[in-house]
């Protein structure tokens, strides 16, 4: 039996940790497999030569550069069956810090498949060329540099990917935290790694200014936020969510040492799931960001930073049945500016990537709406259950359509574009089956029926009306005096409304250039083809998750999720 | 699974016209299958319009339609597409919808006859194929969210008829027609949301929401909707979303240059049915829903379908492109449908699905007959040509024929529907007919003159005067395809024309039923015992 420290590694909880050890194995793999070489080692008094595989020479097939990208797939593809096959199988605790039950699981799932598609993009993104060569003498100054370009991206691999297994493993262990502690320092596992992937191409001057950005505003978020974890343990005493939700329940009034303490945990959450007004690093880091990783910080990232906030403001600060919670004023306002200020600013981006990221501010926005919804005390345990399930599929399907896009605008980082609105002009004519996968993630992001954004907006603002509307006085005649009398948190769902409106417009305008606007260069696109095959795996299963088996598999698996998280 | 009639007629032009627009892309080997796309996408057609008037003949043509308690006849064994927020596959037809499925099946294959030889062949004619599938759709679903689906659907197809086989102009009319269409289908969408969140926990609801998007009981859930200010909110919403489609004056603008820049078949199908699907949802779903609130807004229903009627005629007679005339003599002409629907009387409203029917034979003729004379001559406009009848014998005939049914000429479709509608119209606000009635003089007015000078009158009786975009060349008639199609538009025209209780039996019983319904439920919502 293996003990790392108070943790004994017997069989169960090595398969309880599954999905997670599987990734510590893939970090050990990455380094040590490309370093494996012929060395010997002579048994003394003998000839006999025992291979000790550590030095030497390297071998061929080790040495390869695509080694790392290979390895990681490997991994995060076991990590992701396994912990899709855990999402049925009942809660375990691990070591009083760990609980892995369907909710974990379900977002450690939607985590790793993320990763798995960066990582599967990351190959032509950043591809590691077997026959890279030194540059010669007598080369042009071109060929020079992408010969060095080549070479730098071989060395890049191993970093690149022990760095995306990190995310993944800090994400993972994340959601499964049932402390405070560790779910703070799982966060920052995951975040540190994520600035340095945003800083990854420091030769370029956006990369590096964009990491930089993201660094300081994140790391600023961060200290506000153990700083309020602080105050809740001075408070407390104890940092276990169950511990601290109990105290919570049997405080008389608030407390404004408690009440301080979440409210400053919301502001690093806040950072994580780019909420309005610390937003404003996102765009910048999404568009100094290679697309796969703005894509991992647009999905993801976000997903974590909502675990973290519906472990925080749900789990802890729940109030009853008709309490307002002290959060939901102030959380109903950021949501509303959120989805405005992202929807807004999107009108006007002409870089797709920062529009995209614009609209991922808009989508926290929305998510933000429902859960200030929880809080507003109208929602009662049927309303709540409904809104986490609709927060959470949203989370699910949103790594499908909104990754897919960033997915094909790093199809065109690999010939130099994706930068500007006219890279994507043409896109219909060169591609014609990208360019209709991208114009899939379009409509489903903008939530047009029958795709799968339309079913999680629709649970959404069914949970946000079905818990408000039943306010307003039935024996009014005309709307105004209807408006009078239903409570305010009706008018999230209209927002909510009204921006989803607003927002087809820049989807369209995207969608529109692909296919009517003349390309600068007509040639196609790199062939790259397992990039190709994930664009369109993530286009069939928008389709497919809004309507038929597929969406009811999902919504499924997302109810038992909820049902666990909820107890 | 799919056995009934009705998913067949929906689903079967989608999926062949989809296979044979990818499959040639997709498979190098399926070649022969791009060249034969035309002859499967006409024998795909065809077989849907033998099912529909085998339905017709069978089934719908036997029914006692005064019986409206019996509501659909033709349905089939739902089943739930997305059980989670209660969607479900369930399609029928009764007499509001079979006149326009009826249309759709004769429509599609007439228009592709017309444009036999339309270039790209192999895109064209499955493109149109999936507009019937998507139009059809439309008509038959019974569930709310399919319905949209389908009613965005067909903006899919139409879009890429105008973008890609219209005229010089077709970008800014294919985005203008797109934008307008969407944009007000989205206010639609809104409306069908709030109807949904107040329909009641039954046997489909969705299982997280606990809502249905089932068509019956979203309708008859509407009036539990607490607030007669948000119903009306909710009808406001509806009629956005319709009256864009059909289009009534100020939502029209798109219209002019979605027809004059669209191909002929696109044309067609755009004023034969598609302003119809307008129509069909105000009926089925606003009026339906929402008796009371359509009883408030009458004035504003009589305003705007007087305004689209006056201001499309009057604008008409300034028009000097051919298919801009017409295009806003469909303006007009649906105004009139707005000022059946407001007379709440079942002859108003079976007058106005009449309209709906004869528009939808007569205006494809027009713009049939419009597409040959650009063909032929090169030219659109009016004034630059004279006596066609003595160059093009048969396009004169058919555009005479044509001109008259839509001025409402005895004897032909478009009288039946506007006599009625007139006559509702003045039980319901006696004098006030006058000026829907004057307005057919002015339309008298503009189709005679236009008339008289294209197609007789000729400074030298032997020659004409011929357009300089022929330059120099001798015109010729239309070719046989075009002749065989308006050929049958024309010999349904007349058919309609005398014999119209073919068609309006079912729709007058249907019209009688549903306005007992609609003022029953409005006198309930009053607080009035009928």
């Amino acid at each position: 039996m293996i003990s790392l420290g108070q943790l004994n590694l017997d069989s169960e909880t090595a398969f309880t940790l599954l999905p997670e050890l599987v990734m510590l194995v893939g970090v050990m793999a990455i380094i040590l497999i490309p370093n494996l070489g012929n060395a010997t080692f002579r048994m003394p008094l003998t000839n006999l030569r025992v291979p000790i595989l550590i030095g030497g020479s390297r071998f061929e097939t080790t040495n390869d550069p695509r080694m790392p990208n290979r390895i990681a797939t490997a991994t995060f593809a076991i990590a992701f069956a396994s912990s899709l096959l855990m999402i049925d199988s009942t809660s375990e605790e691990v070591g009083g810090l760990l609980r892995s039950d369907a909710f974990s699981r379900l977002f450690s799932a939607m985590f790793i498949g993320a990763l798995l598609l960066v990582s599967v993009a990351t190959t032509h993104r950043i591809p590691a060329k077997r026959n890279a060569k030194v540059p010669a003498d007598g080369d042009s100054e071109a060929v020079t540099s992408r010969k060095m370009a080549a070479l730098i991206d071989n060395r890049r691999q191993v970093d690149f990917h022990i760095l995306l297994i990190m995310v993944g493993l800090g994400m993972s262990l994340m959601a499964m935290s049932t402390n405070l502690f560790m779910l703070v320092v799982c966060i920052e596992l995951a975040s540190l790694s994520t600035y340095v992937l945003v800083a990854f191409h420091k030769e370029e001057d956006v990369g590096g200014e964009a990491g930089a950005k993201y660094f300081i505003v994140g790391s600023a978020a961060s200290a506000v936020g153990i700083y309020g974890m602080s105050l809740l343990y001075i408070w407390s005493g104890d940092l276990s969510l169950d511990a601290l939700a109990d105290k919570w329940g049997q405080m008389q009034g608030i407390d404004p040492f408690a009440a301080f303490g979440i409210g400053l945990m919301m502001v690093a959450f806040g950072f994580k799931v780019s909420a309005a007004p610390f937003h404003l690093a996102a765009p910048d880091a999404y568009s100094g960001a290679s697309s796969p990783i703005s894509g991992l910080l647009a999905t993801a990232s976000k997903a974590m930073g909502f675990v973290a906030l519906i472990r925080v403001l749900v789990m802890i600060t729940i109030p009853d049945f008709g309490e307002e919670s002290f959060w939901f004023l102030m959380l109903a306002v950021v949501s509303v500016v959120t989805m405005s200020w992202g929807n807004l600013a999107a009108l006007t981006s002409e870089n797709p990537k920062r529009m995209l990221a614009y609209s991922s501010v808009a989508h926290a926005g929305y998510m933000l709406a429902a859960i200030s919804v929880v809080g507003s005390g109208l929602a009662g345990e049927e309303g709540t259950r409904i809104i986490l399930i609709a927060i959470t599929f949203h989370l699910a399907v949103l790594v499908l359509f909104k990754l897919g896009a960033f997915l094909v605008l790093s199809l065109l980082e690999t010939e130099g574009g994706g930068h500007r609105m006219q890279d994507l002009h043409g896109l219909g004519k060169r591609e014609p089956l990208i360019a209709g996968s991208m114009f899939v993630f379009m409509l489903s992001l903008a939530g047009v029926p029958p795709l799968s954004g339309f079913l999680s907006k629709l649970l959404m603002v069914n949970g946000i009306v079905s818990s408000s509307a039943g306010t307003g006085s039935p024996s009014t005649t005309s709307v105004y005096s209807w408006i009078e009398t239903v409570d305010p948190v009706f008018f999230l769902a209209a927002a909510i409304v009204a921006n989803s409106a607003l927002s087809l417009f820049y989807y369209l305008r995207l969608s529109l250039v692909m296919f009517f606007e003349e390309s600068e260069r007509p040639s196609r696109l790199k062939s790259a083809p397992s990039l190709r095959m994930a664009i369109m795996a993530c286009a069939a299963l928008t389709v497919m998750c809004g309507i038929g088996p597929a969406s009811e598999w999902l919504v499924g698996l997302v109810t038992t999720s909820i049902d666990s998280l909820l107890g | 699974m799919i056995n009934d009639p009705l998913s067949v007629i929906t689903l079967v032009p989608l999926a062949v016209g989809l296979a044979l627009l990818i499959m040639p892309k997709i498979l190098s080997s399926a070649e022969g299958l791009a060249r034969a796309s035309r002859a499967i996408s006409m024998g795909v057609a065809l077989a849907m319009l033998a099912i529909t008037t085998m339905i017709f003949l069978g089934e719908i043509g036997s029914i006692d339609w005064t019986d409206y308690g019996s509501g659909y006849s033709l349905t089939n064994e739902s089943f739930l597409l997305i059980p989670s927020i209660g969607v479900s596959w369930s399609v029928g037809i009764d007499a509001l919808s079979f006149p326009m499925v009826w249309l759709t099946t004769l429509l599609i294959p007439v228009s592709m006859l017309v444009e036999w030889d339309a270039k790209k062949g192999h895109l064209f004619h499955p493109l149109i194929l999936i507009m019937e599938g998507a139009l059809i759709g439309v008509f038959v679903s019974l569930d709310m969210f399919v319905f949209y689906v389908f009613w965005e659907l067909t903006l899919v197809p139409m879009f890429f008829l105008i973008m890609v086989w219209g005229g010089d102009d077709r970008r800014y009319a294919s985005m203008k027609f797109f934008i307008y269409t969407f944009t007000a289908s989205v206010v639609m969408l809104i409306g069908i949301l709030v109807l949904y969140l107040y329909t009641p926990d039954v046997a489909g609801s969705g299982t997280i929401t606990g809502h249905t998007f089932d068509l019956g009981v979203m309708l008859s859930s509407a009036s539990s909707i607490p607030s007669e200010g948000l119903r009306h909110l909710v009808w406001i919403m509806l009629l956005i979303g319709f009256a864009t489609k059909m289009p009534s004056v100020p939502v029209h603008t798109w219209l002019p240059d979605a027809h004059v820049q669209a191909p002929t078949a696109g044309s067609m199908l755009l004023a034969g049915v598609m302003l119809k699907m307008g129509a069909y949802g105000f009926l089925r779903i606003a009026v339906t829903a929402l008796p009371e609130s359509t009883m408030v807004f009458i004035p504003l229903l009589i305003f705007l379908g007087m305004v689209s009627l006056v201001y499309g005629a009057w604008v008409c007679m300034g028009q000097t492109n051919l298919k801009r005339m017409v295009a806003y003599s469909s303006v007009s002409h649906m105004g009139l449908i707005f000022l059946g629907i407001a007379t709440m009387q079942p002859l108003g409203i079976a007058g106005a699905l009449f309209m709906m029917f004869a528009h939808g034979i007569i205006s494809p003729l027009l713009f049939a007959v419009a597409g040959a004379f650009k063909h032929h001559y090169h030219t659109l406009e009016i004034g630059s040509m004279r006596g066609i009848a003595h160059h093009s014998p048969w396009m004169a005939g058919h555009m005479m024929l044509g001109w008259m049914a839509s001025l409402g000429l005895p004897l032909l479709a478009g009288f039946v529907a506007e006599v009625t509608i007139l006559i509702a119209f003045w039980m319901s606000f006696g004098w006030l007919v006058m000026l829907p009635a004057l307005t057919l003089i002015i339309t008298a007015v503009y189709y005679l003159t236009s008339m008289q000078r294209t197609i007789f009158e000729s400074n030298d009786p032997h020659q004409g005067i011929l357009p300089d975009s022929l330059h120099g060349e001798d015109p010729s008639d239309i070719t046989w395809h075009e002749n065989a199609g308006m050929l049958i538009l024309g010999a349904l025209t007349v058919l309609f024309g005398i014999l119209p209780f073919i068609f309006w039996d079912m729709m007058s019983d249907w019209s009688s039923g549903f306005m007992i319904d609609v003022l029953v439920q409005a006198m309930e919502s009053e607080g009035v015992n009928p």
